[in-house]
């Protein structure tokens, strides 16, 4: 036997390790899930990751590092940015010039949403230095769950344009102020400049590397297909570069990647073949981005009174948004049944409060753990939630090109019965 | 149901229907707005009227009655300006052209109004592929019996209609090889084509009441030919014509109709055949395939000719009634287009040899709709 052994060992060579075998079977458990997930229920693939993620989290899977750090938080990083950059690319400022009122209707939800929080968590006893970050995580829509919907649902219309432009403001926001907050969390602001100061690097580094990321991409395009797998690798290789870079520098990676979106579009109006160019390797980087999240948010420590403040947070947050939207709605093109679901498809939290959230616990890992311990359940819970809430809502919407498939398969069990 | 009188409507009076579609301005594919694009266009006060059609992506605009090119022109122009604008404020555009070049039928839903999900019940996955985009034109007409015999003289001139609004070259992604493929998919409707060769009202009910019998038609509605009376509005309307990319192009195609129907009336230039549907099909198809360079075999001597030959040899026939109507201008931007051997498609062919992404091309017809250059 020994000698057996001894046989095999000389074939054995250095490898990844065994880190990367345990993600590697958590992520094709997770395909399988999501698979499931939505052959059985209907719901988007993105449930039955996170659930994988949750159920790795809750076992005490120790592949991820919470706060977010190294290549875990670069990974997270690579998939918010590649997500927004692609919905950032969605956002026309010519349309805010046509139609003010849908800007006014992202700063109605997403003020609405900070404030109503921000007083909910104060009234529940919540320190204010933990209040307001907490506001400004939930003020954060999530995109990437948003496009995963999307694409599951196959959806498009005037609910699900407006869900994933307002979603990406909102994250816009919450990206430029949670980086600044948490840069002049431990520091004592003497001046005015010294208080903005953490603010306009996160910006000016951040505008910097969009600029840069989009002139290339602009040059690029300017002899290179949209629809070529070429012009896909170089996009992803270039977001790559640019987020490291954005981070090192004092940016926000996904905050530039976003900008050069936008950026982009204003600058290259052809339209954008990218989305589909880009294909399963990006379906991948989302769906790791989705377990890791899950996995770390399950490792919060729950209690009574935590539960109170996240279930808190998430009502308000929910009323919060639909309510805002409804503010903005007069006169801005959409019927009030559309408000109200465009409202509930903004619900999902994920990657990006995470993010926000790990910045907290870095710069101050005394409030950041008390942050951490209410928002982690809070984004956990959403990702699932909100996931489910915004697939109602595309389907309430009519605005899916599918019909949902347990309820047809439930139609056609009546008719066979009948 | 017995076929209704045909009303009467003031001889040579238009009226022009255009199916256009509602792309969103990230990708250019077909994006479900029809609803969003009613409810606005609903606040605005305007001469014609706008509707739904059979897919939540395509909306129809259609002028009142008319007398000249330049009234339709000026009947459009506030129309699709007021589109343009609604589509500003749903960040979406719309754009002309008889097909979509790149959706995907499968993806499209019906338009929830009970016709359209009847019809869809009916011809199945047909009624998804019916996301085609037209222009119909309406001609007044004396009185039925006239109308008849204008429906018939009309058709020898389907070739012309057919390869100067062609704007149909691709379907689902790809070239067809075909100016206007629009009309293939018409084609696989049951009741389209021809309409019967009868000239008279009293036949034509005779005709009628044979096919409500047979529970095949219900109405007028029912049949898609290449041209059909409307006897609720006195008129006949022309089918074949793709959707223009730009209303000006529109507006000279009834101005082109106008001064046919004009000569008809005053010369009585011809006796309509039923022979002349012998090589209706062939010319038809030449000018789906072929556009401006198409073959036209003439009806009455049977002399084949380049069909280009044959529009220009027309427009000189017609240029008489055509200035009588008020037509010059439209039968001037016509004619300096055949002589070119320009038409819809062929712009859409050479941007797309020119960009390479057929998403670019639509984005730049939008542009060509809303009357900026692309």
């Amino acid at each position: 036997m020994n000698e057996l052994f001894g046989f095999w060992s000389q074939w054995l060579r250095p490898s990844a390790g065994l880190p990367t075998v345990q993600w590697s079977l958590l992520l094709a458990a997770a395909a399988v899930v999501g698979y499931l997930c939505q052959r059985h229920t209907g719901l988007p693939k993105v449930v039955g990751y996170t659930l994988v993620g949750t159920l790795a989290g809750l076992a005490g899977f120790n592949g991820a590092v919470w706060p977010l750090q190294g290549i875990g938080l670069f990974l997270v990083e690579l998939g918010i940015a590649i997500v927004l950059f692609e919905c950032g690319g969605r956002i026309s400022l010519r349309w805010f010039r046509h139609n003010p009122m849908v800007l006014v209707q992202s700063i109605a939800e997403s003020a609405l949403t900070y404030f109503a929080v921000y007083w909910t968590l104060v009234w529940l006893d919540q320190p204010t230095q933990v209040a307001g970050p907490l506001a400004l995580v939930a003020l954060a829509a999530s995109p990437a769950v948003l496009t995963r919907v999307v694409a599951d649902t196959r959806a498009a219309g005037p609910v699900t344009e407006r869900a994933v432009v307002l979603a990406t403001l909102s994250t816009l926001y919450a990206l430029t102020l949670g980086s600044a907050w948490s840069e002049q969390m431990n520091r004592h602001a003497a001046t005015l400049l010294d208080a903005i100061s953490p603010a306009v690097v996160v910006l000016g580094v951040s505008i910097l590397v969009a600029a840069v990321l989009t002139l290339v991409l602009r040059m690029a395009l300017r002899f290179m297909s949209p629809t070529s797998e070429n012009t896909s690798m170089l996009l992803l290789a270039l977001i790559a570069a640019g987020s490291t870079v954005a981070s090192h520098m004092g940016g926000s990676a996904p905050l530039a990647a976003l900008l050069a979106g936008i950026l982009l579009k204003q600058l290259n109006p052809r339209p954008w073949a990218w989305p589909r160019q880009l294909g399963n390797a990006s379906s991948l980087l989302t769906m790791l981005m989705f377990v890791l999240v899950s996995t770390v948010a399950a490792q919060a420590d729950w209690s009574g009174p935590v539960a109170g403040a996240v279930l808190a947070l998430i009502g308000v947050r929910l009323v919060a948004k639909a309510l805002g939207v409804a503010i903005g709605n007069v006169g801005s093109g959409a019927s009030w049944r559309q408000a109200l679901w465009v409202g509930c498809a903004m619900t999902p939290m994920s990657s990006i409060a995470l993010l926000i959230a790990s910045q907290f616990v870095v710069a101050s890992p005394s409030t950041g753990y008390r942050i951490a311990s209410i928002a982690l359940p809070a984004i956990l819970l959403m990702e699932i939630l909100g996931a489910v809430i915004a697939t109602v809502a595309i389907y309430r919407a009519g605005e899916s090109s599918k019909p949902w498939a347990p309820l047809q398969r439930g139609r056609a069990g009546e008719s066979n019965e009948s | 149901m017995s076929l209704e009188a045909f009303s009467h409507s003031e001889p040579l009076t238009l009226g022009v229907e255009l199916e256009l579609q509602l792309v969103n301005t990230h990708d250019y594919d077909l994006a479900p707005y029809a609803e969003d694009m009613l409810r606005l266009m609903k606040k605005v006060p305007l001469p014609g009227s706008v509707v739904p059609e059979m897919t939540n992506s395509m909306i129809e605009i259609s002028t009142a009655v008319c007398h000249s090119a330049s009234e339709v022109l000026g009947q459009l122009t506030p129309i699709r300006d007021a589109l343009v604008k609604s589509a500003d404020k749903l960040n979406i555009a719309v754009v002309g052209g008889g097909t979509h070049p790149f959706q995907q039928w499968h993806e499209r839903r019906i338009y929830d109004k009970p016709r359209f999900r009847e019809l869809s019940e009916l011809y199945g996955y047909l009624s998804k592929q019916f996301t085609i985009f037209g222009q119909h034109v309406h001609i007044g007409c004396p009185d039925a019996n006239a109308a008849l015999l204008m429906l018939h003289r009309m058709s020898r001139y389907i070739p012309h209609f057919i390869a100067l609004s062609a704007s149909s070259p691709y379907v689902q992604g790809q070239d067809t090889a075909f100016d206007s493929a629009r009309l293939n998919s018409v084609f696989a409707f049951p009741l389209s084509g021809r309409a019967p060769f009868v000239l008279t009202w009293d036949d034509f009910g005779k005709y009628f009441d044979k096919m409500t019998r047979t529970g095949v038609v219900r109405s007028m509605k029912d049949f898609y030919w290449d041209i059909r009376p409307k006897p609720e509005f006195g008129t006949i309307e022309i089918r074949v014509f793709d959707t223009p990319l730009t209303i000006e192009r529109a507006a000279a195609l009834a101005g082109y109709v106008q001064s046919l129907g004009a000569w008809f009336l005053a010369d009585q230039p011809f006796t309509p055949q039923e022979d002349d549907y012998l090589v209706y099909t062939y010319n038809r198809f030449q000018a789906c395939r072929f556009g401006m360079d198409a073959v036209y075999v003439d009806p009455a001597t049977g002399e084949h000719m380049p069909l280009r030959e044959h529009i220009l040899m027309t427009m000189d026939r017609i240029a008489g009634h055509a200035a009588a109507q008020g037509a010059s201008n439209a039968m001037h931007l016509l004619r300096r287009e055949t002589e070119a051997g320009q038409n819809d498609a062929r712009w859409l062919r050479e941007r797309q040899r020119q960009e390479q992404l057929l998403a670019e091309v639509s984005r730049q017809a939008a542009q060509r709709f809303r009357g900026t250059p692309a």
